[in-house]
């Protein structure tokens, strides 16, 4: 698998602020792969995004360091539009991203972008609205659906130009759980059908982590921990004392460990901890 | 039930078969016949058939209620400006005097042929917001080939509105959870305290625009440099056709205001000294 993001040493800091948003940041992501970002608020995960979508510096003024490159390319160097091309991004608010009157004009505003031709457009519009559901609903203003419904037209929107390089910025925050479940089984879909590179940056880590190959957490702006996601929660000490809530699963058997009941791996998915916890019962 | 600018038209209203642009010609032509027609009776005429269109087009009429204070406050004012506060004008003819204020004939006409241009300009403005969405303004609009910048920004601020009055709401809820409660309180009062909405309307605003503006960089558009360059297949588009009676309606009502301008300007028709009305209303008054 080729290396597609490739940060270097990387620093951002927002104009007229005292601190740096991003600090000393150095990570490689294969395609392909699944990665969840997660950290408290306020340690950078947005501007991480934004980093790798070309919004920054492209639209905020600030000081970088470093290099953010993306196919072996800097970000800038990438002229307006050629980087969304293959980048796609999907906000936390869907609703402050919407661009059109009906689910259907939305669906089709990136792709008219890109110039693709009226036959080409159909055949994506029917794609993307199989794939998330969302034949029903084409003819609606995006505004009156649910909170669930809008999230799922703004990754329609952003799956649609089919990005090779998916970032989602807390794609599930304003929803309920089936909802995000939904969301989640997009993303699930995506993963094993069209082998995208994923980023999600997420707080809610129940439904993030059975699809994560790897994680990385953030804290005041620096990269603290990278890992594949079943080393990365064997570090429940560091990942607790950042505020991070791991699902109660995983907590019952870090609680055991530390305890002494147990020396195993901690198991980071429900069903690895339903069958430990039967081999304990055994 | 299809949700248009003004409220919900039944799906199977035969008004959806009719092209945006035909609409959208209508509101723009059939508003300016009231300027070329000063006898009041024609104008009636005019509201009479654009209710019988609305009705055609199963717009619910309970909607039209909430038009009557706009048309009763729409006369007041055009009477006190016409009528109550005319001066004196030695010229016209004299019909009342009370309280000092001379009732001229000249301005009870002129009052009633103003309110009655306007009213039929209205009624055009509800009959074409209460049948198209805001996707038939922009279809009406890209169907001219006007570029697409132009029906973009005009996209965004129709979207936009809708957004800032959500925004009030939240704003508005937000101060009552609060316990802020201008009931009863003065006009006064109520404008100072309408800061407290303006405020965080305003920082709102200021962050949606941001918003906004990384969503459509996010999409690869862009309003300048080479990505504005790309030649746009309009999908939109490709859901309506120009029907034979979409062609008919155009050229009746093309036929429509060159007959009208052709039988005001040539024959002196829709004139007020052929009014039947005011005449009549005239010699009662008189």
């Amino acid at each position: 698998m080729s290396v597609i993001i490739e940060i270097k040493d990387y620093s951002w800091q927002y104009m007229n602020t005292r601190q740096a948003a991003l600090n000393d940041i150095n990570v490689q992501v294969k395609e392909g792969m699944f990665v969840g970002i997660i950290g408290a608020n306020g340690s950078g995960k947005t501007t991480l995004a934004y980093s790798l979508n070309g919004l920054i510096p492209g639209q905020y003024n600030g000081i970088k360091h470093g290099e953010v490159l993306i196919y072996g390319k800097e970000v800038e160097e990438y002229k307006s539009g050629e980087l969304q091309k293959f980048t796609g991004m999907v906000f936390s608010d869907p609703e402050a991203q919407f661009t059109a009157m009906t689910v259907e004009d939305e669906l089709v505003f990136g792709l008219e972008n890109l110039g693709m031709s009226i036959p080409e457009i159909r055949e994506r519009l029917e794609w993307v609205t199989e794939l998330t559901g969302l034949e029903t609903m084409l003819l609606k203003p995006p505004y009156e659906l649910s909170g669930g419904q809008k999230q799922r037209v703004a990754l329609a929107a952003v799956l649609a130009m089919t990005p090779k390089l998916l970032i989602l910025d807390e794609p599930t925050t304003m929803l309920d759980p089936v909802s995000r479940r939904r969301v989640f089984e997009v993303l699930a879909k995506l993963k094993q059908e069209q082998n995208n590179t994923i980023i999600v940056i997420e707080h809610n880590l129940e439904n993030l982590i059975p699809l994560a190959d790897r994680m990385i957490l953030l804290s005041d702006s620096r990269l603290i921990l990278e890992d594949e996601t079943q080393q990365f929660f064997q570090n429940m000490e560091l990942i607790s004392q950042e505020g991070i809530y791991p699902p109660g699963a995983l907590q019952f058997f870090y609680e055991l460990k530390k305890a002494g009941k147990i020396s195993d791996t901690l198991p980071v998915t429900l069903p690895d901890a339903s069958k430990q916890l039967k081999q304990l019962f055994d | 039930m299809n949700k248009t600018l003004l409220g919900y038209v039944p799906t199977q209203s035969p008004i959806y078969a009719i092209h945006p642009f035909v609409k959208l010609f209508f509101l723009l032509i059939v508003s300016l016949f009231p300027m070329f027609v000063t006898a009041p009776e024609w104008n009636m005429l005019l509201m009479l058939v654009l209710i019988l269109l609305m009705w055609i087009s199963r717009v619910d009429m309970r909607t039209l209620k909430i038009y009557v204070p706009v048309a009763i406050s729409m006369g007041s004012i055009i009477i006190i400006s016409y009528i109550l506060m005319s001066g004196t004008h030695p010229e016209y003819q004299l019909i009342a005097r009370f309280a000092g204020i001379k009732v001229y004939w000249e301005r009870v006409r002129d009052a009633i042929v103003v309110y009655f241009r306007i009213l039929p300009m209205i009624f055009t403005m509800v009959f074409f917001l209460s049948t198209s969405r805001e996707r038939d303004v922009i279809v009406a609009m890209r169907t001219i080939r006007l570029p697409f910048v132009v029906t973009y920004v005009f996209a965004m601020a129709l979207r936009s509105a809708g957004m800032v009055l959500e925004d009030f709401q939240i704003v508005r809820q937000a101060e009552q959870a609060r316990g802020f409660d201008s009931t009863g309180k003065s006009l006064a009062y109520k404008i100072r305290k309408y800061v407290n909405y303006m405020i965080p309307l305003f920082a709102l605003s200021l962050r949606r625009s941001e918003e906004f503006t990384n969503a459509l960089v996010a999409r690869g558009y862009a309003f300048t440099g080479e990505a504005s360059r790309v030649k746009r297949a309009d999908y939109v588009l490709t859901h309506y056709s120009f029907k034979y009676f979409d062609a008919i309606f155009t050229a009746i009502i093309s036929i429509s205001f060159i007959a009208l301008l052709f039988m005001r300007y040539g024959y002196d028709y829709f004139a007020i000294d052929q009014s039947i009305l005011l005449n009549w209303l005239k010699n009662i008054l008189m």
